[in-house]
């Protein structure tokens, strides 16, 4: 639970920035070069890799898994969707789901993946338990990217107070030959590439110790196994599930809907709020232009363009104001939401009111004033 | 063996809140009933009939013999990180067990340690070898403060297992929220909860609450704000409107208060990273993040962090694009159509809002491991709210010129039965100026035409005013009073075109201070409809006769030789930081005329220098008014913050002292104050053939659901036409009045008749709602005290 801080107040001396956040950047760095969508990360304790994870906008699915409950459950809230996640929900959809169990038993959850991390994951395993994770991992879960990291035992002499391993939880830890000899067999098993790599930089002049954290990032050669494939796998859940959290996103038609509503009308009050104030208060005010910064005023000179155009003027006809919906669509904000006209017209109905002929959304404003 | 006690330097520690905050919300400990000896026995008053009462509190349960034991944990060495603290600690759950509460110091413990001192040996990553101390500190009954602060953490901790979002204080299901696009906001549905000691029992007060959110950034805002102003007017417009409001960020689930616009600053700009180093707003967040601000151009907000005791710890910046508004504006207040659909959904009827907070009583007794969690602490919940009896008071007879009026108390409102009825002192209008500007100029005579019919049966003698055209511009009205205000004028009336405020302070400015004449401001739009106008120049013309010094209605008061005092305050955050404290004295028998001050003072200066002064001028006042000097005061305490009780009884109080024995050696009037708090989570709903009505004005609640260490109740004075009523809570914290608490409690509720503004009941006593009038307008227009020239006259309603 707290390798991650308790590293951090032992080698800040010697890292930096500390060698875990090395290992979440090298992690989202891999993120952003691959794009996965599905990313699974075993071993994910106080969750603080999938924190980091949440905010990259391809990932749709985030998953955690770990063998101690309570660990993950400390800090999962902080995994939840934000306020401002329900106020402006976002374009992508994100679900965060946390298992509890062991990574030596397989789970139909866990398929389908496109990236597993396993950060400072397999020195924590029994023997029993590292003998049937290649399977689990590479043979059953089977997603395009692995990445496993370790620490580097060649590396401890130059640790201050390490005896024998860093953790006292820790079962082995492995040198460089040992790590990679267990990777190359375990991609060749199961038709992987693997590559190595690591963070922590030795210092100058023992640069043989090799990285403080040695990495393997293995990448599937087979092309991704098809549904059927899949089917055919075992498929009875032994995980527990003990989080999950759905994203708002605009590709749930329910938020979509309440966005674009939202929009049209708050684009139709702005368009008649200038409508009237420029039939009430006409010479009142001299001239309204921006001096302050271009981009803060666009929507006053973008309505002035619309206006050109015919068949798109709001009008005002005795208590009822008219702002036709081709105006409203017009607005980037609207257009960006609905994509096209037919998709507008089909979320406000009944929602909005219009006019007749179900062209323009109508305002009365017989009793508007206090 | 209740209440032990080893170490006693421990004893006052408390429970470290969210954010390492120790505040004390609930003024706790606060014991102001020991010193007042005639309310030793009851505290309770007598008159009235009886009514069956529900309310929105739920019992705690703990089981016999229990006790929280409250240890010290020391670390050997010393470690700082609170993390830490607790990681090396909880690898010995063995031996404290899964239940605990641990703020990186003190730790709850619902069992005992078989050891007073237990000594537990932790390694850290380093090897080293850490020797953690748990000292039995306390054992703690279940009625002591800590174990009420202990409540209520635990209970924000089953909140939070609820899976509801924390906002401010308290906590929301962000799930189903209610969406207002008309004005894009959203509601969400919510709760607010505390856990005190009441009267008998210790209680879960649950109330309904509704978080307006709103679905647009600041610089959304910025953007419509700028549309709407102008160039010129879009910086000061936007402080106006944004300082102060509460954000919500995208990337964290923090709330941040907007203190300050840096115009000069932004998302390009750098700040020190806690390591020393140098980054751009876009650069970290992007980095942290991994979001891209778009707007390279917006200002930085700015605001400031507060930490305990309330020092400020240095600021952080905001980029509006990436804040979220919360809460209202008032501008948003005073839009009526808005407030009409929002109320829609928050303003809930009684048996609406009863189900609601039955709800939450639901999930706490549904969800498995909420219930563990208050197993394990060996504590329940009664799942059926509080009833009891409370009385509802004789209503009050309205006097006005001779006649005497019953009013429906349904309503509590007697507009209709005093219509046509002479004022008590109608001030003649002899010389008075109307001003407008042309496209007004009708508004201008219908007003005139209406003002003159409803007058005289008020008996208010009008002559014709001095009609002046202006531009629309503020020193187009500034100039015509500069030059057509004499000192022989009664009053002005100004017609505006608009509610832009610049407008309305220029000239409340200039007649508050520089040449002190009551006026009056009318919005065109006011007058406009023809249905309505009689109705509005009747309160015109009542509104103008109180700001020259006129009285409308009176009540008995039966208490003779009494100046009664109201004190409110308003936090001016946009112009300084200035607080101005109102203060209004009454100055006649009847309560119908008002001395007024004002206390303007900066941010970090106390109040209470200030309201000495005031105190002392309207003594004089008084006396002058009536040729001795008051024999009872009573001061109605408005605006006090919860948590700020302590220092009102400490530092004010023996102030009014101090200032009352400066008066005379020989002079000791009996003095009774008031702290008087609109903002209560208690509700009372009356239980009427089955179902549940709000309560009658004239409800008194002093049993129960009261505070045993206070001389408290509540009164529910006022009516709603929607949602719940609320009470008022009233806490007397200091009384040499030797009078019964009927007494003081009939007193206060006939002074919530008396506010002229209303020709009703409002939910507090008149002197405090004119102290909030006057405070409200020198703190958003005036920013000055106003010239005293004007201190006998209600000029600020």
């Amino acid at each position: 639970m707290d390798k991650n801080f308790q590293e951090e107040f032992t080698q800040i001396i010697k890292f930096k920035p500390p060698l875990y956040k090395q290992r979440h950047q090298f992690i989202k760095d891999l993120v952003e070069k691959y794009r996965p969508k599905k990313v699974a990360d075993l071993g994910c304790a106080d969750c603080s890799l999938l924190r980091m994870l949440k905010f990259c906008s391809c990932i749709e699915v985030l998953a955690g898994l770990d063998i101690c409950a309570n660990v993950m459950k400390e800090k999962m809230h902080t995994l939840s969707p934000l306020p401002v996640d329900y106020l402006q929900p976002s374009e992508r959809s994100l679900t965060v789901t946390l298992h509890h169990g062991s990574v030596a038993h397989k789970d139909p959850c866990m398929l389908g993946f496109d990236l597993v991390t396993c950060i400072e994951l397999i020195e924590h395993l029994e023997e029993p338990e590292l003998k049937k994770f290649p399977e689990v991992v590479f043979g059953f879960m089977a997603p395009s990217i692995v990445v496993i990291s370790t620490p580097n035992s060649e590396f401890n002499p130059l640790l201050p107070g390490v005896m024998l391993y860093r953790h006292p939880d820790h079962k082995f830890e492995w040198n460089q030959a040992q790590f990679q000899s267990w990777a190359l067999e375990t991609a060749r098993c199961y038709d992987y590439s693997v590559e190595f790599t690591g963070v922590g930089h030795p210092p100058t002049g023992m640069e043989k110790a090799g990285f403080c954290t040695q990495i393997g990032v293995f990448v599937r050669k087979y092309p991704q196994a098809g549904e059927s494939v899949q089917s055919e796998k075992p498929t009875e859940a032994v995980y527990k599930t003990v989080f999950k959290a759905v994203y708002p996103s605009l590709k749930d038609e329910k938020y979509l809907q309440n966005a674009v509503i939202s929009e049209v009308i708050f684009t139709a009050q702005i368009i008649k709020h200038r409508l009237m104030s420029k039939r009430e208060e006409y010479g009142d005010d001299p001239e309204r232009k921006s001096k302050f910064q271009p981009s803060m005023d666009c929507f006053s000179d973008y309505l002035g363009k619309l206006v050109v155009e015919k068949n798109m003027e709001p009008f005002i006809s005795g208590n009822e104001v008219y702002i036709p919906l081709a105006t409203i669509f017009s607005f980037p904000k609207v257009n960006r939401l609905c994509g096209t006209f037919e998709k507008l017209c089909k979320l406000i109905a009944g929602k909005v009111t219009l006019s007749s002929d179900g062209s323009a959304v109508m305002f009365n404003i017989e009793n508007e004033e206090n | 063996t209740i209440g032990l006690q080893v170490s006693s330097g421990l004893q006052d520690l408390s429970l470290r809140d969210r954010g390492g905050r120790r505040r004390d919300f609930h003024d706790l400990g606060v014991n102001t009933r020991q010193a007042m000896v005639h309310v030793q026995e009851s505290k309770s008053g007598f008159s009235g009939k009886m009514i069956k009462l529900t309310t929105n509190h739920f019992r705690l349960t703990s089981r016999p013999q229990w006790a929280l034991y409250q240890y010290h944990v020391g670390y050997s060495p010393e470690i700082e990180a609170r993390r830490l603290r607790s990681a090396l600690l909880f690898q010995h759950e063995e031996h404290i067990g899964k239940t605990h509460a641990f703020d990186g110091s003190i730790l709850f413990l619902p069992k005992k340690l078989e050891n007073k001192v237990t000594e537990l040996f932790s390694r850290t990553r380093n090897r080293e070898d850490v020797k953690i101390t748990i000292t039995l500190t306390n054992e703690l009954p279940p009625t002591s403060p800590t174990c009420l602060q202990f409540y209520n953490i635990i209970f924000r901790r089953l909140l939070k297992m609820l899976n509801l979002q924390q906002i401010g204080r308290n906590y929301y299901n962000p799930s189903d929220p209610v969406s207002i696009p008309n004005h894009r906001l959203m509601v969400w549905l919510g709760f607010t909860s505390s856990i005190l000691q009441y009267e008998e029992n210790i209680m879960l007060c649950a109330d309904v609450s509704h978080k307006v959110l709103r679905g647009e950034t600041v610089l959304d805002t910025m953007h419509s704000l700028h549309s709407q102003v102008g160039e010129e007017r879009f910086r000061d417009t936007c402080a106006k409107e944004l300082i102060g409001l509460i954000v919500l960020t995208k990337y964290n689930n923090r709330t941040y208060r907007i203190d300050d616009i840096d115009w000069d600053n932004n998302p390009k700009g750098t700040f020190r990273k806690s390591d020393g180093s140098e980054m751009s707003f876009v650069e970290y967040y992007r980095k942290q993040y991994n979001i891209e601000i778009s707007d390279w151009m917006q200002p930085v907000l700015i605001s400031q962090m507060k930490q305990k005791r309330g020092n400020i710890q240095g600021s952080v910046a905001l980029i509006p694009e990436l804040c979220s508004l919360t809460g209202l504006t008032d501008k948003m207040r005073n839009d009526f159509n808005m407030m009409k659909d929002l109320a829609i959904h928050t303003r809930l009827p009684p048996e609406q809002r009863q189900r609601e907070i039955g709800r939450l009583l639901n999930y706490i007794q549904k969800d498995d491991n909420v219930q563990k969690e208050l197993r394990n602490w060996g504590l329940s919940f009664d799942y059926k709210s509080v009833s009891f009896t409370g009385r509802v008071v004789q209503g009050e007879k309205i006097f006005q010129s001779g006649n005497m009026f019953d009013y429906n108390p349904q309503f509590a409102d007697w507009t209709k039965e005093t219509r046509g009825v002479p004022l008590i002192h109608a001030v003649p209008v002899d010389n008075w100026l109307l001003i407008y500007t042309r496209r007004n100029y009708d508004v201008a005579n219908t007003l005139l035409q209406s003002l003159f019919k409803v007058s005289p049966s008020m008996g208010i003698r009008m002559n014709k005013p001095s009609m002046i055209e202006v531009d629309d511009r503020t020193e187009a009205y500034l100039r015509v009073l500069q030059q057509r205000v004499t000192p022989d004028t009664n009053i002005v009336v100004c017609i505006l075109s608009s509610s832009r405020k610049d407008k309305y302070d220029a000239i409340k400015k200039y007649l508050c201070t520089e040449c002190p004449i009551p006026s009056q401001c009318v919005l065109a739009r006011t007058l406009s409809k023809p249905q309505t106008i009689m109705t509005v120049a009747t309160k015109i013309a009542l509104q103008m006769n109180c700001k020259m010094g006129g009285e409308l209605w009176s009540v008995e008061i039966p208490l003779k030789q009494v100046m009664i005092v109201g004190i409110d305050c308003y936090h001016d955050t946009v112009s300084g930081k200035q607080s101005i404290a109102g203060f209004v004295a009454s100055l006649n028998q009847t309560v119908t005329r008002w001395f007024s001050r004002c206390v303007v003072q900066n941010r970090g200066q106390e109040l209470v220098d200030g309201i000495k002064a005031c105190l002392q001028t309207a003594l004089r006042n008084w006396s002058k008014w009536n040729k001795c000097l008051p024999s009872r005061i009573f001061v109605y305490r408005d605006g006090v913050g919860d948590g700020q009780l302590n220092t009102l009884v400490n530092y004010e109080v023996p102030q009014f002292l101090d200032c009352l024995k400066s008066i005379g050696t020989d002079y000791s009037p009996r003095l009774t104050v008031i702290v008087v708090k609109k903002r209560v989570g208690a509700r009372f709903f009356a239980e009427v053939a089955g179902g549940l009505k709000n309560p009658p004005p004239g409800t008194v609640v002093d049993t129960v659901v009261t505070r045993p260490e206070w001389y408290d109740f509540f009164i529910v004075s006022q009516t709603v036409k929607n949602g719940c009523v609320a009470p008022t809570h009233y806490n007397v914290i200091y009384d040499t009045s030797q009078l019964k608490p009927d007494h003081v409690q009939r007193l206060t509720y006939k002074l919530c008749h008396m506010y002229y503004n209303w020709s009703g009941i409002i939910r507090v006593p008149a002197p405090c709602q004119y102290a909030h009038k006057l405070a409200f307008l020198v703190g958003q227009s005036i920013h000055r005290e106003p010239n005293l020239m004007l201190s006998d006259r209600l000029y600020y309603l």
